[in-house]
């Protein structure tokens, strides 16, 4: 795997190399979330390029993108953004019945990604009956449903108490660690950043003002 | 995404808001059953109209042919004779009883083209055409007749000994045809029967005759009218002629006088038997009326004879004027006949056929295309009318598709950041516009059927008693499977052009402005 290259924002030049856990730190305005969205293939930057495995994403169509945002890129957002009206394991079916497989895969696969992130036996709860914890990783288990390269993940914690969010990192850790997945997180909180980052880029005014 | 789940997803949407989806789906029903119930009465309407004719196929296998009549004949020959005049005799019959058919027309001619006469010569080149039957010169007179001691005026038939090839004469209700062709035996219909047993007056009015297109079956059950008819079998009816006063050969006839001062009856003033002379039939069969639409409501005939004795009769009860006619013109052959195709679908070519020799030809074929062209029409209209409500059961379509879009813009942004495509959205919302065409379409078919068939009882128990007859089952309303799926395929149109902004407008979701905000 090459080198993940991103010019975004006013003159950001990042790079991200495969099963790194970067932290992209900044407070709110810094255009962090913006670079995310790039990243993740919901926005598309006026100037510049982002190339995703040395490949630039700006020639794909809005198809080709729906596919990289389904198999290339999973994105975990601070509010989770389940579906309230589907169990977890319906949530998780979704992302799956994208990619068009069928019922009895499905079903398989949602049950095994959810006991990726230990809520197999909470498979069939809807999102308001599960914590907030939870929630977020069944939305981290969607994320991963497709078996992309990269989590982007936007305030994972955010909505989160400190255990809980310690849960979640958790996780996302075990992703990298394991599964050598590369992680980007968006975060505003320094001490998250340090404890689970292999590297730590920070944004000011939609400029890198540090990395390191 | 398979398109099974997509058809999941669109079911699911539509289950989460059920009262909205249930109040759309009503919208469409509405409009549904409008269509099918206006489409359906026209279609009954017309299937009323052409069902029994359809029915007796023998109506479209019949051609008939006409004679030129003795106006017409006089009027070709002032326009041989007198060529240079552009119009010979331009107020004579000939130009009232104008054929009808354009096919002569091509060049304009202030008079009509020569008619050929349809005598006995010309009545053997019709049979000798090819897909021909046989053909029946038909001619009906009216004739004087006394039965039961009552002298009233009725039409008189021709018909032919051999009855095997004429449908007219298979339905007995009693009695039989004719035994010879010489015998004096007369057939009668039922309409006789029930003109002589009613208790009006005779010689009243024929327009309160039972009868007419739209006959309602007798009220008598079958038993009665058989008993009824078998009655009247070997009871004698008498045909009265005028004895001719210069001496005509009575014998020409060739049937035997009666003596009329040996006459009885009360009625007939023995000091006039002088004048006219009596022919003595016995009736031997009873016609049985035909059910419903029945062409030869229109012979309004009450009896037949057997056709040899019918022309002679014919012949000796012309009044003045058409002697006169037949005197200046020569014999003017048959009033018209009736040539009988073996083949429905040669009915046109025969026809045709028939005109090019020169005779005037009429089928019932073109008449039944007319009144189809006409309900098409009406139906088209009908449907127009209906097809409004479903107008505005479109718009209600769309406003709910627009209110759910709105309702789930978040999850349309959801769908589209784990790899949801523009196409597979827009795709969910159509699917759901046509479920809701499909289940709206359905029931609308079968809230049409429903009215259809509650107006068609109201109909039958209530307007029809109002008549005062106890009639048989009318059937108003005719659903066939074109209109009711035709219905169905139309409502999932309406649904799916109703769904085309919305889902245009769900597939442009940003998902970055879905997913913002909490």
């Amino acid at each position: 795997m090459k080198a993940e290259t991103v010019r975004a924002l006013a003159e950001v030049s990042v790079a991200v190399e495969p099963s790194e856990f970067i932290a992209i730190l900044g407070t709110s305005g810094s255009g962090k979330s913006t670079l995310l969205n790039l990243f993740g293939g919901l926005d598309r930057p006026t100037s510049g390029e982002i190339l995703f495995d040395g490949k630039s994403l700006a020639p794909l169509s809005s198809w080709e993108m729906s596919r990289y945002r389904l198999s290339r890129v999973g994105m975990i957002f601070q509010s989770f953004n389940l579906i309230p009206t589907m169990t977890a394991r319906e949530n998780v079916s979704l992302a799956l019945a994208f990619a068009g497989l069928s019922k009895s895969d499905r079903r398989r696969q949602s049950l095994d990604l959810l006991d990726r992130v230990g809520l197999s036996k909470r498979a069939d709860h809807h999102p308001s009956e599960l914590s907030g914890g939870e929630q977020q990783r069944v939305s981290i288990a969607r994320a991963i449903a497709n078996e992309p390269q990269v989590l982007l993940a936007d305030e994972p914690t955010g909505n989160l108490d400190s255990s809980r969010a310690a849960e979640v990192m958790g996780v996302l850790d075990e992703m990298r660690r394991r599964d050598g997945k590369t992680i980007v997180l968006v975060t505003h909180d320094q001490e998250l950043a340090d404890q689970f980052a292999t590297r730590v880029i920070r944004l000011k005014d939609g400029r890198v003002v540090g990395s390191g | 995404m398979k398109f099974a789940d997509i058809i999941a997803l669109a079911w699911r949407n539509l289950r989460q808001a059920r009262l909205r989806t249930s109040l759309t789906v009503i919208g469409v029903i509405v409009g549904v059953s409008a269509i099918v119930t206006m489409v359906s009465f026209g279609l009954g309407l017309q299937n009323n109209l052409l069902r029994d004719a359809l029915a007796r196929i023998d109506l479209f296998t019949s051609i008939t042919v006409m004679g030129p009549g003795a106006d017409a004949m006089l009027a070709m020959r002032d326009r041989v004779s007198n060529s240079t005049s552009s119009d010979g005799g331009d107020d004579n019959g000939a130009s009232n009883e104008d054929k009808s058919d354009g096919d002569a027309s091509a060049k304009p001619e202030p008079s009509p083209p020569p008619v050929r006469m349809l005598d006995d010569a010309a009545i053997a080149e019709l049979q000798g055409i090819d897909g021909v039957r046989y053909v029946l010169p038909n001619f009906s007179f009216s004739n004087y007749v006394r039965f039961e001691g009552r002298t009233r005026r009725a039409f008189i038939g021709g018909a032919p000994q051999s009855i095997d090839y004429n449908p007219r004469f298979k339905k007995f209700l009693a009695g039989h045809h004719f035994t010879a062709e010489g015998a004096r035996e007369v057939v009668i219909t039922e309409r006789f029967i029930s003109w002589v047993r009613s208790k009006k007056r005779i010689n009243g009015d024929r327009r309160r005759r039972p009868g007419g297109p739209f006959q309602m079956a007798p009220t008598k059950s079958e038993e009665e009218r058989k008993r009824e008819a078998t009655g009247i079998l070997g009871k004698e009816i008498v045909l009265l002629t005028l004895r001719e006063q210069d001496a005509a050969p009575s014998s020409v006839f060739g049937i035997p006088i009666i003596n009329v001062s040996s006459n009885e009856n009360g009625d007939t003033p023995s000091e006039f038997g002088e004048q006219y002379e009596e022919s003595a039939y016995r009736v031997v069969g009873v016609l049985k009326a035909e059910d419903g639409f029945d062409i030869n409501n229109f012979m309004e005939t009450d009896m037949f004879i057997p056709l040899d004795q019918a022309k002679e009769f014919r012949n000796a009860n012309r009044d003045p004027m058409s002697r006169i006619g037949e005197l200046l013109a020569g014999d003017t052959g048959y009033q018209n006949a009736e040539v009988r195709v073996a083949d429905v679908s040669e009915v046109e070519r025969i026809k045709e056929d028939i005109k090019k020799r020169g005779f005037r030809a009429w089928s019932f074929t073109n008449q039944v295309e007319e009144v189809r062209r006409v309900f098409l029409i009406v139906n088209s209209a009908l449907a127009l009318i209906g097809g409004i409500s479903l107008l505005v059961a479109s718009f209600g379509i769309s406003n709910t598709m627009i209110m759910s879009i709105r309702e789930r813009t978040r999850e349309i942004g959801v769908m589209k950041a784990i790899g949801g495509s523009d196409g597979e959205i827009m795709r969910i919302f159509f699917v759901e516009a046509s479920l809701i065409g499909l289940a709206g379409g359905a029931m609308g078919v079968v809230g049409g059927w429903g009215i259809d068939r509650l107006a068609n009882l109201l109909a039958n128990r209530w307007i029809l008693k109002q008549a005062g007859q106890a009639v048989r089952h009318i059937e108003f309303f005719s659903i066939p499977w074109y209109l009711s799926s035709g219905a169905i395929l139309f409502a999932i149109v309406i649904s799916l052009i109703a769904a085309i902004y919305p889902a245009m407008r769900a597939a442009k979701v940003d998902p970055i402005k879905a997913l913002r905000y909490e």
